[in-house]
């Protein structure tokens, strides 16, 4: 009978399959970046961002408070930080209507998995932000889990195709913005790792 | 191979005759010591449960036993940015190797007496590791069994008159676990474990 003592104890210390603290986990961003290998990036040397608006893919809920809220203080210093870091490259913002070469989109998508679904570092697709004045992504799936991914892409608009179709040429993905303690910050801190893991767009 | 050794080996442990018997509950402290690159943490989120038999026709000086045990190792590294083809990826992670083994074992106890006991043993068995990384929201991994050979030496100590006693021990864990994944060309760890005992009466 005195053995049975040991049961409890024994189930108490078969549960202590500890886990990693979720606020040490989430308190950065993974970044991952992607680039073209035959992209010549010394080519380049002007470009077109939005100042205010970042686009916003989701499949799951439109009134996401995220980003399309009136008064969401996120694109901007997500924007402004692009922009910096374009600019410490040796790149000149211009117009979009002054014939950049290249084009910077940004936006999120939420729920969806890009690092498995979504897969065009190559691809050839019709339009880019202010190029037609719309969005337009290919090949997205449902995924299981609730994410949220920030997304830059540059497009190479210098040598669009004669029928206007644009290649991107370098993209990085930061997430999860969800799980973000401090989003802002985060985000921030994820775009200068983006390039500074990204040497070669200076060359 | 490995079953040809095991067979023989759990049919002596299980088929000793006993006089005395006792169960374990022990709190197990490892520390890695193979690849410890990728995980160096000690860890004392483990234990140790188990049952030996001594063997009254050796005087107790034997003993045999079965013995199941776990344990959490985990290992926080900053964040760091890997190289791929055509891009790179920047993240701080979570290294985790959860880690069950079960072994049966024979013991040589040097001093064998009603209240004290000192000893020497060698357990087999197997072990299964799963590992993990951690990173942000997102987890990858593998699993691994592999053959276990354990070497141990202890003390048990009884309160006279009573079941109830306590236990400590030093024990060395090799195994043949691999995991190409993430380095491992066998997995080793060095632990001491302290705990208590329950042993039937004279």
């Amino acid at each position: 009978m005195k053995y049975f003592l040991f049961l409890p104890v024994l189930l108490l210390l078969w549960s202590c399959q500890r886990e990693p603290d979720d606020a040490r986990l989430v308190d950065q961003l993974v970044v991952s970046t992607n680039f073209d290998p035959v992209a010549d990036f010394s080519e380049y040397s002007t470009y077109a961002i939005p100042t205010d608006t970042i686009g916003f893919l989701s499949n799951t809920n439109p009134n996401d408070t995220l980003l399309i809220a009136a008064e969401s203080s996120y694109p901007r210093p997500v924007l402004q930080a692009v922009k910096a870091n374009m600019d410490a490259l040796g790149f000149t913002r211009v117009d979009r209507n002054a014939n950049p070469d290249i084009g910077v989109n940004v936006y999120v998508v939420t729920n969806i998995d890009l690092y498995q679904q979504v897969v065009y570092p190559n691809y050839y697709y019709s339009n880019y932000y202010g190029y037609n004045s719309y969005y337009y992504y290919p090949y997205v799936q449902t995924y299981a889990y609730n994410t949220g991914m920030l997304v830059l892409e540059i497009v190479d608009i210098k040598n669009k195709t004669a029928n206007n179709k644009v290649k991107v040429i370098w993209y990085a993905y930061l997430g999860d913005l969800y799980s973000a303690i401090e989003l802002i910050p985060q985000s921030v801190e994820g775009i200068d790792q983006a390039f500074v893991q990204s040497p070669y767009l200076a060359d | 191979m490995k079953k040809i050794i095991l067979i023989p080996f759990l049919f002596f442990v299980l088929s000793a005759s006993a006089q005395q018997r006792m169960f374990y509950l022990n709190w197990d402290i490892t520390k890695p010591a193979s690849n410890t690159g990728w995980m160096n943490n000690a860890s004392a989120a483990g234990g140790k449960a188990g049952y030996r038999k001594f063997m009254e026709r050796s005087e107790n000086k034997f003993s045999t036993g079965l013995d199941f045990g776990w344990t959490t190792y985990s290992q926080y590294k900053p964040a760091e940015t890997f190289q791929q083809e055509n891009g790179a990826i920047t993240t701080d992670y979570f290294n985790y190797v959860f880690q069950y083994t079960l072994t049966g074992s024979v013991q040589y106890n040097f001093i064998a007496h009603e209240n004290f006991y000192v000893y020497g043993g060698l357990g087999l068995g197997a072990m299964y590791n799963k590992y993990r990384v951690y990173y942000n929201i997102w987890v990858e991994g593998n699993e691994s069994w592999g053959f276990l050979a354990r070497p141990e030496a202890g003390v048990i100590a009884r309160i006279p008159g009573r079941s109830i006693g306590g236990m400590a021990a030093l024990h060395y864990d090799i195994a043949t676990n691999k995991s190409e994944g993430y380095g491992y060309n066998n997995f080793s760890a060095i632990g001491f474990q302290i705990g208590i005992v329950l042993m039937t009466r004279y």
